[in-house]
């Protein structure tokens, strides 16, 4: 367990510049965007006003009240969130692959640790979802952050205050802070329960690669096909059927247990091709 | 003891190895020679599983490697397993942090005995230098065995001299020592057994000492008759 918490410090560590560096764009362009949309906003509304002569009445009902939700149609506010993905996507390969490629040949190190193989599996797989959840709770601040703005530029008469959850709940233009972010916590352990199912699906098809090379491509796409094949197999079987014979709770609970099972045989090879099969 | 046992390793169709047994005692040095592509660092690595062999036994006093084992032998291989940035100091902690068996008093007296400085990056040091902080992160393990996979490859004739003073001090007194390399002439006084690989088998395992009492040969008079026939 000690060996464990030190390996996802040290994970952590080797990505917290970037990772800095991510949480830095984000907070940058979401704030840009929030500024430039609600002074955009004001710029319309002085335009009708004091130009055209319209009332602030006559104003609201042609243009709406301003909220956050006017915000998410910004791609400043988007961008961030898909690049921030993209790049943790990415990184899930790389936190691998750095340990092999170059002189320094990390992994050797990794694996002479006197410590359980797996640990070093995990302990990637922890630093993966830690990171993910540091940016799913900075994204929380920031909208929090984005509404104050919003108060501060925007008269009270001319807006309407959403709850974070009332905007995610609404948000439609920005479809990304709607997956980041779900509305109740049943769909966040949806959500990320089968997004860090992936992460370990994919920790194993890499650790297949690095014990057979060529060979071991065709093995990691076939098992995480299979992997695939195993947790959605009750859909599968109700797209052929056309029918659904489980009421949500029962295929929930289906869910549950088949997710536990490929993550736990997910996490259970990877050990066996740590210890057996794995070569530097 | 550490127990190669008729081992064998093949790569796609390649067979590098075609039943290598041996044997290195505690206390003793043992040296792989062989030409470039006989297996030498393939066996090293399977000693310590870094890459697991098709088949056959390796055991370490009378076991099979465990995590535990770890903190008993210690690999050191051609390349340095720490990561450039790091500084020599944060490289010595992360081994502090993770084996019991780090003496940080011994990795201290190799720092002097090397001339590093703590402060540098790895990535900055010459190509010497990092031999040198790769061999203190080894060294500096309390294990009862050590493999070093060419130790002396592309580094200055000082560099090697300081490497090969360090067989003699009592930096490895005691311990268990395989050592792979080229650079025979560099130690061939301090090595105590010799086992020459070539095809993918032990070609002739020997006592250094003894050969040269009883048949008056040295090491490289041996190499001279396997190799050039």
């Amino acid at each position: 367990m000690n060996n464990y918490l030190k390996l996802v410090n040290f994970e952590l560590g080797r990505f917290i510049k970037i990772y800095f560096i991510l949480a830095g764009i984000t907070i940058a362009s979401q704030l840009i965007a929030t500024v430039l949309v609600a002074n955009n906003y004001m710029k319309l509304f002085n335009e009708e006003i004091y130009t055209n002569g319209m009332t602030t009445e006559q104003f609201v009902e042609t243009h709406g009240e301003f909220s956050l939700l006017h915000v998410q149609y910004s791609q400043l506010f988007d961008f961030p969130i898909i690049f921030a993905a993209a790049t943790l996507i990415i990184y899930s390969f790389f936190i691998w692959y750095r340990d092999w490629l170059g002189k320094n040949t990390f992994i050797y190190r990794l694996l002479m640790l006197p410590t359980a193989r797996i640990n070093i599996y995990l302990a990637k797989a922890s630093a993966i979802f830690l990171m993910v959840l540091g940016l799913v709770a900075l994204q929380v601040i920031l909208l929090n952050v984005e509404s104050n703005i919003l108060k501060w530029m925007v008269p009270a008469n001319l807006r309407v205050d959403l709850g974070i959850m009332e905007f995610i709940g609404n948000a439609v233009g920005g479809f990304s802070v709607g997956l980041i972010i779900p509305t109740s916590f049943i769909e966040f352990l949806i959500h990320y329960g089968v997004g860090f199912m992936v992460v370990f699906i994919l920790f194993t098809a890499i650790l297949f690669e690095r014990s057979y090379r060529f060979k071991g491509i065709a093995y990691g796409i076939g098992y995480a096909i299979i992997a695939f094949v195993v947790f959605f197999a009750p859909f599968v079987v109700e797209m052929i059927l056309g029918k659904s014979y489980l009421y949500p709770i029962e295929l929930f609970i289906l869910e549950v247990l088949l997710w536990v099972v490929v993550t736990g045989v997910s996490i259970w090879v990877s050990n066996y091709l740590l210890n057996k099969k794995v070569t530097v | 003891m550490i127990e190669v046992k008729n081992v064998t390793k093949k790569f796609g169709r390649k067979k590098v190895l075609q039943g290598v047994s041996f044997t290195a005692n505690k206390g003793e040095i043992t040296c792989l020679i062989g030409v470039n592509g006989v297996g030498k660092t393939t066996i090293l690595n399977g000693i310590v599983n870094l890459t697991p062999m098709s088949s056959g036994e390796i055991l370490i006093d009378g076991e099979k490697l465990t995590k535990e084992t770890y903190e008993k032998v210690a690999f050191i291989p051609d390349a340095i397993t720490m990561l450039p940035h790091m500084r020599i100091e944060e490289a010595m902690q992360f081994m502090q942090d993770f084996y019991n068996s780090w003496n940080n008093e011994r990795a201290e007296e190799l720092l002097q005995f090397f001339k590093l400085k703590k402060e540098d990056r790895i990535s900055s040091l010459s190509k010497g230098n990092v031999a040198k902080a790769n061999l203190l992160l080894g060294l500096a393990l309390d294990v009862d065995y050590l493999l070093m996979d060419e130790p002396f490859s592309g580094i200055d004739i000082f560099s090697r001299e300081q490497i090969a003073d360090v067989f003699t001090s009592h930096l490895v007194e005691d311990r268990g020592v395989i050592i792979t390399t080229h650079e025979i002439n560099d130690i061939e006084h301090i090595i105590d057994k010799v086992v020459l690989l070539d095809d993918g088998i032990v070609f002739k395992e020997f006592e250094t000492e003894e050969m040269r009492e009883v048949e008056g040969k040295s090491v490289v008079d041996v190499m001279r008759e396997v190799y050039r026939g």
